[in-house]
């Protein structure tokens, strides 16, 4: 295999990218604007002044032709300006968001952590035990979890820990400072019930996986050649079994990092977090123009450069893909 | 992190999580904070509560309930209410008005200081904020509603003058507000936002950013405002009223959450109930019964007619609409005695209320016979109500009425949901045939109802409801100087106009909430006045 093919592969990649952005900031511009609601008249409440609202519109271009309002708004982000916040009179979006991105990078982030650090050794442990009470036992455990919705989930999560056992707050956000400049909120025991809610379902989607890769791993020559030499069985799962299994599950990962920039909005909304997720709920019923192209802007971006990772990581761990690709190019 | 909906039975859950915690490595420590200490993690002294995220701190810009709860505590003016709705002395300490009603003049306090501790307010301090809240470049949706009485501000609104001519400085401690006719609410008008006092030097300096700092003079200052997270307030330190505040910080968390469950868990201090919760709370066996309170607010929920055009211009057809809506069980049975039912236009609490109102009661066989006068049900076929509706749907108290037009009526009523902006706009130009809507007090006096709202020349009036007799009362009332008449003036009018049924007034609004006991002072208030320098913590 050389790394001839895998370069111009990820080249042709990245063009795609800047054009899927474009499209998805079009679209999103055009919905806003084109859609129902106006965010002046949500400002200005019932209280009418006419000539003031049409002031506002003046100095927020919102007089203007489509074009031009989104090639301003566009030209701005090029620059590093994602505009201005209706929600927040006259912040800077990047001010309101960027506290929040934090916030929804730093939980999901742990979870992330946690969702691979469990859901991997559960996988191997269910495929080891194929055939006994065991496998089934914790895969269909596993999928309970990721049965119940986030809104079932979270009411039973406060009702026994905070309620009954009294050993966690309900939910909210207290960040710790640390080094003086650091904010980590995720050194509360505010997180547990946010992480155990976003950790538990996720459970079941990489323990899977990780068992029928385990699984497949297991069937193969090279793991009867290490058995038959006589190896430790600790030895085999983990040089032999473990290295050729997770290589898949890697792919995974991708995209859920997306989770990291996105936020959920029903967690977020239930438990008090002020992140990305409890900010979208906002941004939507303010007509947050601004923000919602922000929203937008970025989640859109960590889809593609997450989508782009996999399949890089595809081309990189199966020649097969990029060859496949420069055929059809 | 996938999260895939469906369902499963909680027992199971509630020990498998007890598993998953351990996994986590944070299981923390059953702790019950000692009697007479606050609870971990908070300061002696601190409050804790919900609250929502303003829109601003501009105490000109702000249109909202919730972004005033914060700058009635940092900011304050000439004249406040007190916690009983009265008129009194702010930063004002006295003031004369004119034989004529016209001009007033206000005698400031001296040594009223900014909280930043850096100079005196005086009077020029006033006159630099009111026409900075009339500039139109400042963008204030409002002013023009709260000053626009003021001699001269209009000319400035629109440029052609460069001050307002009726907001004299006297001297530094003397202001003198001529205003364009003997309106004796004007100076209600004064205890809004609109008309606090703001340091010049700051907004200034930084006109777009100052707000996330605000230099104020009120009994609180802010000490933190994480957006989307939290609202911190210290007091001020050179606050000058007595009582001065007690407590050494008030926290609102801005993030949303499960409020009562919180509360239940002495995360906050005060929480409020809604509709899932009430018969819970109400319930005398439950222990959250006795830190249970309801306050009635200054506010009428409503549905509205366009009287412009057929078939609602006809006043049988709109009293047949009324008379066939069982207010009762609307507050009783689908809002269960969360609200009171509406007789009128005015709610109970403001100035000239009139418990003796004759409002249109429910009585189906009389609407049936007047809308059979008018033409029976066939004349309503198609028409729309429009609302903003409640969560993304029409929301419980309207599938209510429409299902009762129908039952009592045998009309049906379409609905039609719109978000809140779109709604204002329709309503803007009249483009509805119903719509709901509640208006919520600005300032204590029956004008900020019955005027704004039904005058034939108000900007307010989606309805387009105009009847001479009502505008010539309203007319006469705006300039009346003794209150009783006055009163009566405006209850002569709100009985016209119930009769007339521009509106069918449906409920007004009570404050419903939770406060545990160590919390003294901290009471409901109607409408939005600055009461926590009035609260103590008495753990």
């Amino acid at each position: 295999m050389t790394r001839a093919g895998l370069w111009p592969y990820i080249l042709r990649r990245l063009l795609w990218a800047p054009l899927v952005l474009f499209l998805v900031s079009l679209i999103a511009f055009a919905l806003g604007r084109f859609g129902p609601g106006d965010p002046v008249r949500v400002l200005a409440g019932q209280h009418r002044d006419p000539e003031v609202i049409e002031e506002i519109r003046r100095e927020r271009g919102l007089d203007e032709n489509f074009f031009v309002q989104y090639g301003r708004y566009m030209a701005g982000v090029l620059h590093g300006d994602l505009g201005t916040s209706f929600r927040y009179q006259g912040l800077p979006v990047w001010e309101v968001i960027k506290p929040r991105l934090w916030v929804t990078f730093q939980y999901n982030l742990v979870a992330l952590v946690l969702v691979f650090a469990l859901g991997i050794p559960a996988g191997v442990w269910a495929a080891l035990h194929q055939g006994s009470w065991r496998d089934p036992f914790v895969i269909g455990l596993l999928l309970a979890f990721a049965a119940i919705p986030v809104l079932v989930m979270v009411p039973v999560l406060q009702f026994v820990f905070a309620l009954k056992l009294r050993w966690l707050p309900v939910g909210g956000w207290e960040p710790r400072e640390l080094f003086g400049f650091l904010e980590l909120g995720i050194l509360s025991k505010n997180i547990v019930i946010p992480l155990l809610a976003l950790t538990l379902p996720g459970l079941a989607g990489v323990a899977r996986l990780v068992r029928a890769q385990v699984l497949e791993v297991l069937g193969e020559d090279y793991v009867r050649t290490a058995r038959a030499k006589g190896l430790d069985e600790f030895v085999v799962v983990t040089r032999h079994v473990l290295r050729n299994a997770l290589l898949p599950v890697a792919t995974l990962m991708g995209f859920a990092l997306v989770g990291l920039l996105s936020g959920s909005i029903f967690l977020e909304t239930l438990l008090g977090i002020p992140g990305i997720g409890s900010y979208a709920v906002e941004a939507v019923n303010a007509r947050d123009y601004d923000g919602i192209m922000a929203l937008v802007l970025l989640t859109g971006a960590a889809f593609v450069v997450a989508n782009l990772v996999v399949d890089v990581l595809y081309a990189f761990i199966d020649p097969r893909v990029r060859l496949g690709a420069e055929a059809h190019a | 992190m996938v999260i895939r909906p469906g369902t499963r039975p909680l027992v199971l859950l509630a020990a498998l999580l007890l598993a998953a915690l351990a996994a986590c490595g944070r299981g923390g420590s059953p702790e019950t904070p000692p009697a007479g200490a606050p609870p971990p993690g908070r300061q002696s002294g601190e409050l804790r509560l919900f609250g929502a995220d303003p829109v601003t701190l501009d105490p000109a810009v702000a249109t909202e309930v919730a972004s005033a709860g914060y700058i009635v505590e940092i900011f304050s003016g000439l004249v406040t209410f007190d916690r009983d709705l009265r008129i009194v002395p702010d930063i004002a300490e006295r003031w004369e008005v004119s034989p004529d009603g016209r001009t007033y003049t206000f005698y400031l306090r001296r040594g009223v200081i900014f909280s930043d501790g850096s100079r005196q307010v005086t009077a020029r301090d006033f006159k630099y904020s009111l026409e900075r809240a009339l500039d139109r470049r400042t963008g204030s949706t409002v002013a023009l509603s709260y000053l626009g009485d003021i001699v001269g501000a209009r000319e400035f609104r629109g440029g052609r003058a460069n001050e307002v001519t009726g907001i004299q400085v006297v001297d530094d401690f003397t202001l003198r507000i001529t205003i364009d006719a003997p309106k004796s609410y004007f100076l209600a008008k004064l205890t809004y936002p609109v008309a606090f006092v703001v340091k010049r030097e700051q907004v200034e300096a930084n006109p777009r950013g100052w707000t996330r700092q605000p230099i104020g003079t009120g009994p609180f200052r802010l000490r933190e405002w994480r957006l989307g997270e939290r609202i911190v307030l210290e007091p001020n330190p050179h606050y000058y009223l007595e009582p001065r505040p007690s407590l050494s910080r008030v926290t609102f968390l801005l993030a949303g959450g499960s409020p009562l469950t919180s509360y239940e868990n002495g995360e906050v201090d005060i929480a409020p109930v809604g509709l899932n919760d009430i018969e819970r709370v109400r319930d005398p066996r439950d222990p959250l019964n006795r830190e249970f309170q309801q306050v009635d607010e200054l506010s009428t929920f409503y549905v509205g007619f366009n009287v412009r055009k057929a078939p609602l211009d006809d006043p049988r057809i709109r009293q047949a609409l009324a008379m066939a809506i069982d207010k009762q069980a609307l507050a009783s049975v689908v809002l269960r005695d969360l609200v009171r039912p509406a007789n009128g236009i005015l709610p109970p609490g403001m100035p000239g209320y009139n418990s003796n109102l004759q409002g249109l009661p429910f009585d189906p066989q009389q609407a049936r016979q007047l809308l059979d006068q008018a033409g029976g049900p066939s004349r309503l076929a198609g028409l729309t109500l429009l609302t903003s509706g409640v969560g993304g749907t029409p929301g419980p108290i309207i599938d209510a009425i429409v299902a009762m037009w129908e039952q009592n009526l045998g009309v049906r009523i379409e609905v039609r949901l719109l978000d809140f902006g779109t709604f204002l706009t329709e309503v803007d130009r009249g483009n509805f045939d119903l719509f709901s809507l509640g208006w919520i007090a600005d300032y204590v006096d029956p004008e900020n109802f019955l005027d704004i709202l039904f005058h034939s020349g108000s900007e307010n009036n989606h309805t387009g409801y105009a009847n001479p007799e009502v505008d010539r009362l309203l007319e006469q009332a705006r300039v009346e100087q003794d209150q009783g008449r006055r009163m009566s003036l405006y209850q002569q009018a709100e009985q016209i106009i119930v009769r007339d049924a521009p509106w069918i007034p449906l409920y007004h609004s009570r404050d419903s909430f939770v406060v545990k006991p160590y919390v003294r002072g901290y009471t409901g208030t109607p409408f939005v006045v600055p009461h926590l320098r009035y609260v103590t913590l008495q753990r």
